[in-house]
């Protein structure tokens, strides 16, 4: 589904964000990205988002290479990505309704369907009592979860959430990631980024790390990789994490 | 449409809405951002206020010269007898003579409207009761006053040019002393409203380009105030044109609500003028009212208006819409 080959990114100024990063994640796969801040998770969500352009290498999603995407097709490769946001990235001069219901304002969905499917999307993350209310009104995982029910109201074959749980108490953020785990067993491919390594060990997903723009353990080879270190948290397997991430 | 996933049914379901539907919701869709623009206009109702504002009065100074030119046109369009011409026949003309050179250009019918021929006693006579000089010519020995033609010219050689030439086309005539026309007045009069036709067109242009800069700035602070929420949009796969379009529609409000502000503002101003007119046109024995500001004369300022608006909102998205990315 998502396909990065040897891919690499530097951003103007010279601030090289990713080194040949290589991985493969299948369709109806979930995984998670972990890393340091600025290790480079952002950039891949990027790249697959095509907020970035890789300076080396291939994207692919799909089979097809984002290479060949014209700046003028951007908008339709995105409304085939559910996207989710540490940041919620909400307008928050509009109600709960208007927002989940703006992927399909976009894509030019009739009223009645739009009706339909945002009710559908709101009652899948709890939050059909509020669809009149501003994000304002909502306490922060109810605005996350609004994020979701925007991300899912079109029903994107892929999701990307970076840091969704960023800004959550753990209860909270495990609701969110048994949401997550809902839409892939609907068949969604579900990718998230996040530093949360507690959140990762709970539940048993591949996990790739990244560690200075390097991908040092794609989730899949049994081997590690030489630059790994030992006192590192992220760069240890998940299932060897200290005390304090398990609990 | 989806590029990436060629089996998924996006949108608003592609197969089963004929393209007939589609046009309409299009067209509902328009609509629904054109009165959301409108919508947007209400909710700041200052800063609506002063640009159209700005727009209105912009207009108005350009589209009040503009008719006080025409209605000055108007005016001395009726003054046809400024190019009456005057032939003076020479000092010894016997009445036969002056009696066929009359016929003679009488038969010019496609030239002239009408000749009239003054004898020696009739000009003497009419001058005695214009003058207020009868007993001062009752000294005179003999009539001094000449035979004259008065011609009137047909209308398209009353222009200054053309009647230039009639008149000298006149003078070739044997008996004819000389000829006058008293033109250089009307040419002076034709130079004054050309300069002030040529003013109207500079300020015009002047302003339509203060316009559109001024609606393109305060569309510009409109995407910049927006500027998250476009980012936003762009994230969740709006095209340019859908983030576009709510923006152009403002520039289109303003323009029409700036042309109608504008036509308005006319009206009172000519209303002003009309009795400073009246009192005029009262002191030369005749009537006049201000005319040109009829349904075209809307039509066309707000034709104007809209125009500059939507110039003006264009210029700006174009430029700052692409620039908006999320990051």
């Amino acid at each position: 589904m998502i396909k990065f080959d040897r891919v690499s990114k530097t951003y103007p100024g010279g601030q090289q964000a990713l080194q040949q990063v290589d991985f493969h994640i299948e369709p109806g796969e979930m995984a998670f990205l972990t890393g340091h801040s600025g290790a480079g998770k952002s950039t891949i969500l990027k790249l697959i988002s095509l907020m970035e352009r890789p300076s080396v290498g291939n994207v692919l999603i799909n089979g097809h290479n984002l290479n060949n995407i014209k700046l003028n097709q951007v908008p339709y490769i995105r409304r085939d990505i559910g996207m989710i946001f540490q940041s919620h990235q909400l307008l928050m001069d509009k109600t709960v309704f208007d927002n989940v219901a703006l992927p399909l304002v976009i894509e030019g969905y009739s009223r009645k369907q739009i009706q339909k499917r945002v009710s559908a999307a709101l009652d899948m993350v709890g939050l059909l009592h509020k669809i009149q209310q501003l994000p304002l009104a909502l306490s922060g995982g109810e605005q996350q979860r609004v994020g979701i029910a925007r991300a899912v109201v079109n029903r994107p074959p892929l999701l990307l959430a970076d840091e969704p749980t960023g800004n959550l108490d753990p209860k909270l953020s495990m609701e969110i990631m048994r949401l997550f785990e809902d839409f892939n067993q609907a068949g969604v491919c579900v990718f998230i980024a996040t530093h949360d390594l507690g959140l990762i060990a709970r539940m048993k997903y591949r996990s790739l790390t990244i560690k200075e723009g390097r991908m040092i353990d794609d989730g899949l080879a049994e081997s590690v990789s030489p630059i790994m270190d030992s006192h590192d948290p992220y760069a240890a397997p998940v299932t060897k994490l200290p005390p304090k991430y398990t609990s | 449409m989806s590029l990436l996933f060629s089996g998924r049914n996006s949108s608003s379901g592609s197969r089963r809405v004929s393209v007939f539907q589609r046009l309409l919701m299009g067209i509902i869709n328009h609509m629904r951002q054109a009165l959301a623009s409108l919508g947007e206009l209400w909710r700041s109702p200052l800063a609506t206020i002063m640009t159209i504002g700005v727009l209105g009065l912009s207009i108005t100074l350009p589209s009040t010269l503009y008719l006080m030119v025409k209605n000055t046109e108007k005016v001395t369009a009726g003054w046809e007898d400024a190019g009456e011409i005057s032939l003076y026949l020479q000092a010894n003309t016997t009445a036969k003579q002056a009696q066929k050179l009359l016929s003679g250009v009488s038969a010019m019918k496609n030239k002239i409207d009408d000749a009239r021929l003054i004898s020696p006693d009739l000009a003497l006579e009419e001058f005695e009761t214009l003058s207020g000089l009868g007993d001062a010519l009752a000294y005179l020995d003999a009539n001094p006053l000449p035979y004259v033609l008065l011609i009137t010219p047909k209308p398209e050689y009353l222009r200054p040019e053309a009647a230039r030439q009639l008149l000298s086309e006149l003078e070739q005539q044997s008996i004819v002393d000389f000829g006058k026309l008293d033109i250089e007045w009307l040419e002076k009069l034709y130079a004054i409203v050309s300069i002030a036709k040529d003013i109207v067109w500079i300020v015009a242009i002047l302003l339509c380009v203060s316009v559109v800069l001024i609606i393109g700035n305060t569309i510009r602070l409109n995407i910049l105030s927006q500027r998250e929420a476009i980012a936003v949009m762009k994230l969740v796969g709006a095209t340019d044109n859908f983030i576009r379009f709510p923006f152009l529609y403002t520039g289109f409000w303003y323009g029409i609500l700036g042309g109608f502000l504008a036509w308005m503002l006319v009206a009172f101003l000519l209303w002003w003028i009309q009795s400073g007119v009246e009192n005029l046109a009262g002191l030369y024995r005749t009537s006049f009212t201000i005319s040109g500001l009829d349904g075209s004369a809307l039509g066309i300022i707000l034709m104007i208006s809209i125009t500059l608006g939507l110039i003006g909102s264009l210029i700006s998205v174009q430029k700052h819409i692409k620039e908006i990315e999320p990051s």
